[in-house]
């Protein structure tokens, strides 16, 4: 999936979201201002609840990016990389928090530094597991189906990646 | 090689850079966010099954896809759907659903990744959201 490369920064279409964003809320003031500003309000939640998530995912990409070469993400999660790839995948997917979309820059680096695209679908598939929301699920359906649900979310994921790993075999890092 | 500080330093000064990048994207989702959750009750959510397994398992994958918010909300729907007597391959369709897919934040992994792989990985989580959910249901022994 690599062999299109990643169009970034997202700098254009951004700046394009976030118009059309302000539009929609402009579009929802005039009509019902109590419910733009009952959105504003949930956004500014959202926000304060990712902020340190943010930032660890800000102090992770310095240190990788200080730490560990791209050869070194290439053999850990590259072609190469074998059952320890798809541990590193599966238990970081499982234990990233927040909403998905704030590991995507992070992701997308370690992805541009070698990583290979099953991986990071394996990764983003195993995300289903919600390790702090489990007893959540475990109280509404049962201890069984929540067992049964998280191993087959995660031979899902691994299955995902490897056929993303199919449909990409040039998924790898070359110098 | 250059001393760790130094290192650190131009390593943060990369890492501030590529989250700037998409900050104006990464607003434009949490906004969206937001916006969906007002205007979407759990209560539209609930109204669209019907009580019909197969309809109410493509129901349930397509309005899990379209909807956001804390993975707990799915649960708690999805367990009334439940004890509505909707089938369990379908609550487990939207509660996965919920999870892996995400019209909302689409652009950003758009912009990100490129367009083959957001396409691949999403039409995949799609396809597993299903196949996972019969999976379980069959495993647990109350398919359909």
């Amino acid at each position: 999936m690599k062999t299109e490369q990643t169009p970034k920064p997202a700098n254009r279409s951004g700046w394009i979201m976030l118009a059309i964003t302000l539009l929609l809320y402009g579009v929802t003031l005039f009509l019902d201002p109590s419910l733009a500003g009952s959105a504003l309000y949930k956004s500014l939640g959202v926000l304060k609840m990712i902020a340190p998530i943010l930032l660890l995912v800000f102090f992770l990409m310095a240190l990788l990016n200080t730490f560990i070469k791209p050869k070194s993400i290439a053999k850990h999660l590259g072609k190469e990389s074998g059952l320890k790839g798809w541990f590193f995948a599966l238990a970081g997917g499982v234990l990233s928090h927040g909403p998905g979309y704030i590991w995507y820059p992070m992701l997308s680096e370690l992805r541009d530094h070698g990583a290979r695209d099953g991986l990071i679908v394996a990764f983003f598939y195993a995300r289903a597991i919600k390790l702090p929301w489990l007893p959540v699920m475990v109280g509404y359906f049962g201890i069984a189906f929540t067992l049964v649900l998280t191993f087959y979310i995660l031979l899902g994921a691994w299955i995902q990646g490897m056929i993303a790993d199919r449909m990409n075999p040039k998924s790898t890092y070359t110098e | 090689m250059p001393p760790l500080s130094t290192r650190f330093k131009e390593a943060l000064a990369g890492s501030f850079r590529s989250l700037s990048a998409v900050l104006p994207m990464l607003f434009a989702v949490i906004g969206l966010v937001g916006l969906f959750q007002t205007t979407v009750t759990p209560q539209m959510l609930h109204s669209l099954f019907s009580g019909a397994p197969l309809q109410d398992t493509l129901i349930g994958t397509l309005v899990g896809g379209i909807s956001v918010g804390q993975p707990f909300f799915s649960y708690i729907i999805g367990g009334e759907l439940l004890k509505e007597g909707i089938s369990l391959y379908a609550v487990t369709a939207f509660i996965l659903a919920w999870v892996t897919l995400g019209v909302v934040q689409l652009p950003l992994e758009w912009a990100l990744f490129g367009s083959r792989f957001t396409i691949v990985r999403n039409l995949l989580s799609l396809l597993f959201a299903l196949l996972v959910a019969w999976a379980t249901a069959a495993t647990l022994g109350v398919f359909l």
